[in-house]
């Protein structure tokens, strides 16, 4: 970074936004604060969950091993999914959401800034109610898709599930009011000549990923309904007794299910072609078509949900459907892939930390698509499913795909949050460690799937043929335990000792590079007024974008006197001196967010046989909510 | 400009030229259908699938030997079901009251009491609750409860579902016609209003699909 | 600005996938799913070739085009600008339309396949009631009056016809080897056929459960011994027959052509039925049984049995001692020790019943003796291990829902210690009885 670290940094100076203090952070309302607060709150979340799996290695290293019991290891994986799924990966995707979703498109914070924290401290509470069970050996235990009937009270008699149940309701709260609060973002909030086909392509893949939120959630909403109903007041929506049908379980649970596969993948895609394009020097290659396959992707996203359920015997046609379906998502994954190359093909390449895990997940979502062809071939893939060979596979695909893009998020967008790079030494080990530990770990996992070893074991017996394998990937995954450690160092050793970023750390070419690092908690002094897809090289260097269709922004868009075309600024003033109106800080959302947990949490007295302290709770919960959300709808925003 | 926007009437640069709340709205809904596609399905699916009556269109002789009548009530729910309807109505006179607060044909007509329209809908929906409340009770005398069968668990959650729909949205009318007569509801409080009527005719619609679906389509 | 490393790294990554891919070939992998011992593996494993041969074209060729993109493309001192291309619509359409050529020559073979394999079962071929319990498994032979638990004896060479249910939660029915698996669902009846070649008479295969069902989900294994079609028919006939020593056995015994009519009912497909009634009807024909010392090392079970200080204490100088027909009073009537009776939840044919096999909750112990396994396939069934599971089967086995018998053991599901139960004298009894059933 000899070149860039030359520049003097500008994030040294102090105003609003660099206020610390506890009171800071439970109050505030800004976008950035919350995408950091998401940031560090799924980090944490993310080794608790990488606890969990090491624990679940060290017992599967060797043949008939009893580290922990047979019910914990069935929590350990039950909570492994459920916290890298909800915990992890999607409010790590959450982090650059609130982030970068308003820098990049030139706004100065989100449509709805208290709904935003409203979200955060629900998605917090909530996975506080979800993980704090395995303290006390009775997390859920019913896998992360909670098959009923062993879910219903007849077969899992405990609170485990009933923690699951309420947890992933809240945690659905979470995800859909921030849903809400991103499309109208997207859509309304927009810089004058930031169309939509301007728009960076993290924040494309984002807006898909919202609308699959707001179509995927529901359906598991009401799954979940039916089996808390079950659970506390007697339906019969799974009671085997009365003629219930598990496969409405099934159903209800992939029609979210799958689509929840592309919102965990696709800010990973939106991520990697914000990094891709920065260090090959080059724009997008196909950025029309980057935009119609995120689309297509999450489109045909919801048509493909039977193919986790080849199994299940739904009858020829439908399983022919349904392969067919599975086979098409194919077509615009494999364009993107070829996208990418073609992005870096012909560029000047720089292979900075961001750019290994880029190329890194290039390399390794490949070998995850793969395989996921050889899923939708329904007859194989009843060879294939339950087996190690799914597991390897989505890893691939989720470690290998959403982890390495998220990973090179955090390398690329550091020195926006923190005014500071993080180090590219540790950077490197970080991404080799990662790399070889991520093949060791799942490559063998293709093997001992295919040599007959079923998913969700506890143990197996010795001569199976499946030793080497299990022995392979729990080494692999000593390595992961080591480059997360690597990465911890140096993300807590930079935010302080790290080399000064400048505004635009590393030669990007979009709005958020344009501002401070870190950004004032106003963003913009000035909104600015967008002509191309790529206006801070239409700045710095014409020559990269003159091949763009360029325009003014249409004369009816602007209605703001204020905007100017983008500049980049070299220093800041606060919001006051500025005269811009920011939201007041509040504690609102937050007792919002404290009353619904409260309100599912007493409804748990219920399975202890206290019906008078479960209402009491719960009313009490419900009442916190409406007096909260009262004072909240009744105060200005700003 | 940098003055004007101290002040409370400042109004913020929109891309679509439209007020945030009108698009999260529209989301919402959008999510809302989802919901309810979920519990329509359940309760299609689960259609004939009950072990035990009583059921929706059939009678059933328990094996104590037991008769229960079929338990849907057409004739009822159709009233409940123009009654609903009308509120829709009533709510298109509301927003138009507020919208054109002022104008001729408006002003001391009852067309332009927003009031008296907005009171309207609410009562609407709560005698259309009031007949839901109705219906409950009168199943569960038949012997029909959310416990006994497939039918039962999905019915009850599905109504139930829209019935709680329904309650909010009648909280939230009563909440405009409280501001009515507080301060008034001037064509700049239109969104507010129109964000509720956007609300409010869609609970209609899910209540027109409930109603084929679940008692007409035998 | 650090040096990109992948160059040094690749061929060492290549070299250990091409190792392990060669540890899969060459060592011996019992489990494996690439066998052609069946038609329906036949299938599969002419779809799988077909995607692995795509899949590794496509793999190879990104990867390859990756590796060397990033490496011709590195900036160099003196290297060439970045050339600013934003697209190149021929190019997309081309990386579109060529992976879609090559999932149409995936789809139609798969479609195809999920056709064949999804079909009607042929006519003649054996039926067999496939039932999933938590955790063990119960095979049903309808046409030959047979019900067992956990091993699996299917004749070589003939269709077999899975029947798929189960009485509780969900699990799936898996034996690598021979065919893909098919889920056991709730209130649903699945179906799954397969014809184990003729050549594969005398061996023994794993089976799983790969549906998660709860605690012991790991712990749900059976075996399938693939016989020939006279071992079947012997095996059959004896398993159809009443419990050695039971009233019922003994009354049978004088009348050998009502028994013999009994387990081939008119319906039953004909070889089968033929063979059954053909063969010689003395009821102290012991019945072909898999010779235990035949089965392969990865078909025994090896699961250790708790010790340390998990050790389920047994005096086994006492199981020589043991008396059948004492273990045999014990079974039917253990009121006595304020426990219900082994039979309120097993069948034992021909003698007194509680329940029926429709309702019953655990194994059927008509011809226990002549089982290898114990416990859903966890452990081998000698008289040592059938005694310790006897006294405390939840601590053998997580979540059991065969109680505690023995008296004084802790019960881990029911979190309680036994005050009353059997003694160890009185198991042998029971451990002497059980495995006089053959």
């Amino acid at each position: 970074m000899a070149t860039t670290a030359a520049i003097p940094a500008t994030g040294a100076a102090h105003d609003a936004s660099s206020e610390s203090g506890l009171w800071s952070w439970i109050a505030t309302v800004d976008h950035k604060r919350i995408g950091t607060l998401y940031l560090f709150t799924a980090l944490f979340f993310f080794l608790f969950g990488g606890l969990e799996a090491f624990l679940i290695r060290l017992q599967l290293a060797q043949p008939n091993q009893h580290l922990v019991s047979a019910e914990f290891y069935n929590q350990l994986f039950t909570m492994h999914g459920t916290t890298m799924v909800f915990l992890a990966v999607m409010p790590l995707s959450a982090a650059f959401f609130n982030y970068l979703i308003p820098l990049q498109i030139g706004a100065r914070d989100v449509a709805f800034p208290r709904l935003n924290a409203f979200s955060y401290w629900v998605y917090l509470l909530g996975g506080i109610f979800i993980t704090v069970p395995i303290f006390f050996q009775v997390a859920p235990n019913g896998g992360w898709f909670g098959y009923a009937p062993l879910t219903t009270i007849q077969f899992s008699g405990g609170m485990n599930i009933d923690f699951w149940v309420m947890g992933l309701q809240i945690l659905g709260i979470s995800s859909l009011a921030a849903a809400f609060n991103f499309i109208t973002t997207i859509i309304n909030m927009r810089a004058p000549g930031m169309t939509l086909m301007r728009m960076p392509m993290f924040t494309w893949m984002s807006f898909i990923v919202q609308f699959l939120l707001v179509l995927a959630f529901p359906p598991i909403t009401i799954a979940l309904v039916f089996l808390l109903f079950d659970r506390f007041f007697g339906t019969q929506f799974y009671a085997i007794a009365a003629g219930a049908d598990p496969l409405l379980w099934q159903h209800l649970f992939w029609v979210f299910g799958h689509p929840e596969v592309y919102i965990l993948i696709l800010p990973a895609f939106g991520l990697v072609s914000e990094i891709l394009p920065t260090f090959s020097k080059k724009p997008l290659f196909g950025y029309h078509v980057m935009v119609y396959s995120g689309i297509m992707i999450g489109f045909l996203g919801f048509g493909v949900w039977a193919h986790h359920m080849f199994a299940v015997g739904l009858g020829a046609t439908a399983d022919a459907i349904f392969a067919m379906a599975t086979m098409l998502i194919a077509i615009p994954t494999g364009v993107k892939i070829f996208n990418w190359i073609a992005t870096i093909w012909g560029g000047e390449v720089t292979f900075t930390t961001p750019m290994k895990f880029a190329i890194g997940l290039v390399a390794l979502f490949t070998i995850g698509g793969i395989s996921g062809v050889m899923h939708s071939s329904a007859p194989a893939d009843t060879q294939q499913t339950d087996t190690y060979f799914v597991v390897a596979h989505f890893h691939y695909v989720l470690f290998g795909g959403s982890i390495m893009g998220i990973f090179g998020g955090i390398y690329h967008y550091f020195p926006k949050m923190f005014g500071r790079y993080m180090s590219e030494k540790l950077g490197t080990w970080h991404f080799w460690l990662n790399f070889v530990g991520m093949n060791l770990t799942f490559f063998p996992m293709h093997f001992s799937g295919l040599l007959g070893m079923p998913r969700r074991i506890y143990t197996y017996d010795a001569g199976q043929g499946w030793e080497k394998f299990n022995l392979a990937s729990t080494i692999g995954t000593a390595l992961l335990v080591i480059a997360t450690l690597v990465f911890v160092i140096n993300f807590l050793k930079s935010r302080k000792g790290g080399a000064p970023a400048p505004n635009d750390a590393w030669g990007a070419g979009t709005l958020e590079w344009s501002i401070p690092s870190p950004p004032p908690d106003y963003n913009f002094a000035e909104i600015p007024v967008v002509t191309s897809r790529y206006p801070l090289w239409d700045l710095k260097h014409p020559e990269m974008t003159a091949d763009l269709a360029h325009s003014g922004p249409d004369a009816m868009t602007i209605t703001d006197a204020h905007a100017t075309p983008v500049h980049e600024e070299t220093g800041h003033k606060t919001a006051a001196e500025l005269g811009i109106p920011m939201p007041f800080p509040t504690v609102k959302p937050l007792f919002t967010a404290l009353g619904i947990v409260i309100m599912f949490g007493g409804l748990l007295f219920m399975h202890l046989d206290k019906f008078a302290l479960a209402m009491t709770i719960t009313l009490g919960g419900a009442t916190l909510l409406v007096g909260s959300l009262y004072a909240w709808l009744t105060s200005p925003l700003e | 400009m940098a003055t004007a926007e101290h002040t409370h009437e400042h109004v913020h640069y929109t891309a679509t030229g439209l007020d945030n709340r009108k698009i999260a709205i529209w989301a919402f809904i959008g999510s809302e259908c989802m919901l309810f596609a979920s519990l329509i399905s359940t309760y299609l699916i689960y259609k004939g699938r009950s072990i035990v009556g009583p059921f929706p269109h059939e009678a059933w002789t328990s094996p104590a030997g037991q008769v229960f009548k079929p338990i849907l009530n057409i004739p009822v729910t159709s009233v409940s079901t123009f009654v609903l309807l009308m509120s829709s109505l009533a709510m298109v006179l509301a927003l138009a009251a507020v919208e054109n607060r002022g104008k001729p044909g408006y002003v001391g007509t009852a067309l332009g009491n927003s009031k008296l329209w907005l009171a309207t809908t609410a009562a609407l929906g709560a005698t259309f609750l009031g007949f839901q409340a109705f219906e409950f009770t009168s199943f569960v005398h038949e012997g029909l409860t959310i416990r006994t069968n497939l039918f039962g668990s999905s019915f009850f959650t599905l109504t139930g579902f829209h019935g709680a729909h329904v309650t909010v949205g009648v909280l939230w009318l009563m909440t405009l016609l409280f501001i009515d007569f507080k301060r008034g509801l001037t064509p700049k409080d239109s969104l507010i209003v129109d964000i509720c009527a956007l609300y409010w005719h869609f609970v209609d619609v899910v209540w027109i699909a409930i109603f084929t679906l679940v008692y007409l389509i035998k | 600005m650090s040096f990109f490393r992948l160059r040094r790294f690749a061929p060492a990554l290549i070299v250990a996938a091409a190792a392990l891919t060669l540890a899969a070939c060459g060592d011996q992998y019992p489990n494996s799913t690439f066998t052609h011992f069946t038609d329906n593996n036949r299938i599969i494993g002419a779809l799988w070739d077909r995607l692995v041969f795509f899949g590794t074209i496509v793999f190879v060729f990104v990867e390859a085009l990756l590796i060397f993109t990033i490496i011709k493309f590195r900036k160099r001192p003196g290297g060439a600008p970045a050339r600013q291309i934003h697209g190149n619509a021929a190019l997309e359409i081309t990386w579109t339309v060529i992976p879609a050529l090559i999932l149409v020559m995936i789809a139609v073979p798969t479609v195809r396949a999920i056709y064949k394999t999804q079909a009607k079962a042929p006519d003649g071929s054996l039926k067999v009631e496939v039932i999933g319990h938590q955790w063990w498994w119960e095979f049903r032979y309808p046409e030959l009056g047979v019900v067992t638990a956990n091993e699996l004896y299917l004749p070589a060479g003939r269709t077999v016809n899975f029947q798929l249910n189960t009485r509780d939660v969900l699990h799936s029915f898996w034996t690598p080897q021979l065919g893909g698996k098919r889920d056991l669902i709730t209130n649903r009846t699945n179906w799954l056929w397969y014809t184990p070649d003729s050549s594969l008479a005398g061996q023994v295969f794993n089976g799983f459960c790969v549906e998660y069902c709860g605690s012991s989900h790991a712990n749900m294994r059976f075996r399938v011994y693939t016989v020939t079609a006279d071992q079947f028919a012997s095996w059959a006939k004896h398993q159809a027959a009443d419990a050695a020593g039971s009233p019922a056995a003994a009354a049978t015994a004088s009348v050998p052509v009502a028994a013999a009519s009994v387990a081939a009912k008119p319906a039953a497909p004909v070889v089968a039925a033929a063979n059954v009634t053909a063969a010689p009807a003395a009821v102290e024909d012991p019945g072909y049984v898999f010779p235990a010392d035949k089965m392969p090392a990865h078909t025994v079970p090896a699961t250790p049995l708790p010790s340390g200080d998990r050790a389920i204490a047994f005096d086994e100088s006492v199981l020589a001692q043991g008396s059948a027909t004492a273990g045999r009073e014990l079974i039917t009537n253990m009121a006595n020790l304020g426990k219900a009776p082994c039979l309120t939840c097993h069948v034992v044919k021909g003698e007194m019943a509680m329940v029926n096999n429709d309702n019953a909750r655990g194994p059927n112990l008509t011809h226990f003796g002549s089982r290898h396994t114990l416990g859903g396939g966890l452990f081998k069934s000698d008289a040592p291990t059938l005694a310790r599971w006897i006294k405390n089967a939840p601590h053998m086995k997580p979540g059991s829902i065969m109680p505690t018998l023995g008296a004084g053991e802790f019960n881990p599901v029911t979190k309680q210690k036994m005050a009353s139960g059997l003694d160890d004298r009185q198991i042998a009894d029971i451990v002497a009885y059980l495995m006089s059933l053959k």
